[in-house]
């Protein structure tokens, strides 16, 4: 799988998961989640966990910035950052 | 609910009704009527490894499976509901230590809570600030260099906060939510206790009174900015889960305290459980019973499997035990009658302690709130799926 498709295949798996929780019609992928007010902090965590059981990650304190989940683009670097320490 | 346990998860629920049953059923009215649960069944608990059962073996815990956690509080909420606020409230400190401490605070406080040797307590509530966490008005405030903060502020309703010996504590710093542990012992803090509680008089509820209480900032768990959104729903998920499994214990007992004394109790030549309307009573009891056993094995294994929708069951978990232990705990002193409601019977403490699951860790309003919110959200997702079925467009 190249670097595309990899980022590609996250990118949906999140963005099916986030839609799947929240109610929007759609997500850009720049679209900032935690400003417009729509995620309360049960989705905080909810997207923590799937994020950790789907790819195999443990999301822990150092990870504790906003910038990290902020939106679908975020998240997806944030998941290619922790599989890379990982080896993954 | 038999045949979805292991083996193992069989046999640990049989070792905790027989703990239960000798060394805290017997005892469980003077607790209730002392307000006080006696030292020497916080040591027996942290014998058998309770108080640190869901902890990993490297800090000194048991690392039992969920599952089994949810046993052990549906054995003691069967004998002693205000017992089970121990273990919620010590799973609530761990478990978000364990998520989000650092490496030196799990060093440091697992290990003595694995043990049992140090009880935690959940310092979130404030006068002013129950269901609307987001209003907390503790206030942190760190020096100049970084090296300390200092607390100011009030906590209420806080359980164990009697015999607590750390407390996660909640608050603000400068304007960002932030949570820190803070040891009993340091100077500025005093701890009065609630008592003459309607129930769970035996949990050891307290008032805590931070005045320029100092602590190192390395005591700060998790990160300023995210004590609310993360460290505090790590600790409320698995108070949720210990509550809907101690509510589920209270039912339990509410219902075979009734078809006990149904099987036996004569009214005129019938017995009582050859009346209709008893029967109706017993009949939702033993239905609530059952549905509550699967909603909260399924909670327990979606923690256990670290399923996203583990919030969610736990949530319907909780909502549903802790109401079918109100309407239980009724109809159960409904059946026993004039026995019913003396202070020595079973029931009448099921009555008053029922009542509190309902309001800890979240009201049923607060989950009728949140539930109701994510199967709008999940019918408006269908909408989009299915658009001509759920809109005019």
């Amino acid at each position: 799988m190249t670097p595309t498709e990899k980022e590609k295949g996250i990118k949906e798996t999140l963005r099916g998961f986030i839609l799947s929780s929240i109610a929007l019609a759609d997500l850009a992928d720049d679209d900032d989640l935690f400003e417009s007010g729509i995620v309360n902090s049960l989705f905080a965590v909810q997207l923590m966990t799937f994020i950790e059981k789907t790819f195999a990650i443990e999301v822990g304190m150092a990870d504790l910035d906003i910038e990290n989940f902020k939106s679908l683009n975020a998240t997806m670097a944030f998941v290619l950052k922790k599989n890379g320490r990982r080896g993954g | 609910m038999q045949q979805l346990l292991t083996d193992a998860q069989k046999a640990s629920r049989e070792e905790f009704r027989t703990f239960v049953a000798l060394n805290v059923e017997p005892f469980a009215e003077q607790w209730d009527r002392d307000q006080r649960i006696p030292d020497s069944v916080l040591l027996k608990l942290a014998q058998r490894g309770y108080l640190g059962c869901s902890l990993p073996p490297e800090y000194g815990g048991q690392g039992w499976d969920t599952v089994t956690f949810g046993l052990l509080n549906e054995a003691v909420g069967r004998a002693l509901p205000a017992l089970t606020g121990v273990l919620t409230v010590q799973s609530m400190v761990s478990m978000a230590l364990l998520k989000w401490g650092t490496a030196e605070q799990k060093r440091k406080w697992l290990p003595p809570l694995a043990k049992g040797e140090m009880i935690g307590a959940f310092a979130l509530t404030e006068p002013g600030a129950g269901s609307a966490v987001e209003s907390l008005v503790t206030e942190f405030a760190q020096d100049a260099e970084g090296h300390t903060v200092t607390l100011n502020g009030q906590k209420k309703w806080i359980s164990c906060a009697q015999f607590a010996a750390v407390f996660l504590v909640f608050g603000k710093l400068a304007g960002r939510p932030v949570a820190c542990v803070v040891p009993r012992e340091t100077p500025g803090l005093h701890v009065e206790p609630i008592s003459d509680l309607m129930g769970f008089r035996a949990a050891g509820l307290a008032q805590l009174t931070f005045n320029d209480v100092e602590v190192p900032s390395a005591n700060i768990v998790g990160k300023p900015g995210f004590a609310l959104s993360h460290v505090a729903p790590v600790g409320l998920h698995y108070g949720r889960i210990s509550t809907a499994c101690a509510a589920l214990g209270l039912l339990r007992g509410c219902f075979e305290e009734s078809i006990a004394h149904a099987a036996v109790r004569k009214i005129g030549d019938k017995s009582m459980g050859d009346i209709g309307m008893i029967r109706s009573l017993i009949a939702r009891m033993g239905t609530d019973l059952e549905a509550g056993s699967f909603l909260c094995h399924n909670a327990c294994r979606a923690e256990d499997e670290h399923l996203p929708e583990v919030f969610e069951k736990t949530l319907m978990a909780k909502y549903f035990t802790s109401r079918a232990a109100v309407r239980a705990a009724s109809d159960a002193v409904q059946i026993k009658g004039a026995a019913g409601c003396q202070g020595s019977s079973p029931v009448s403490r099921y009555y008053r302690d029922a009542k509190i699951m309902e309001i800890i860790e979240g009201t049923t309003q607060i989950h009728e709130d949140i539930l109701g919110k994510m199967f709008v959200d999940q019918a408006g997702r269908l909408g989009r799926n299915r658009r001509g079925e759920f809109s005019d467009d």
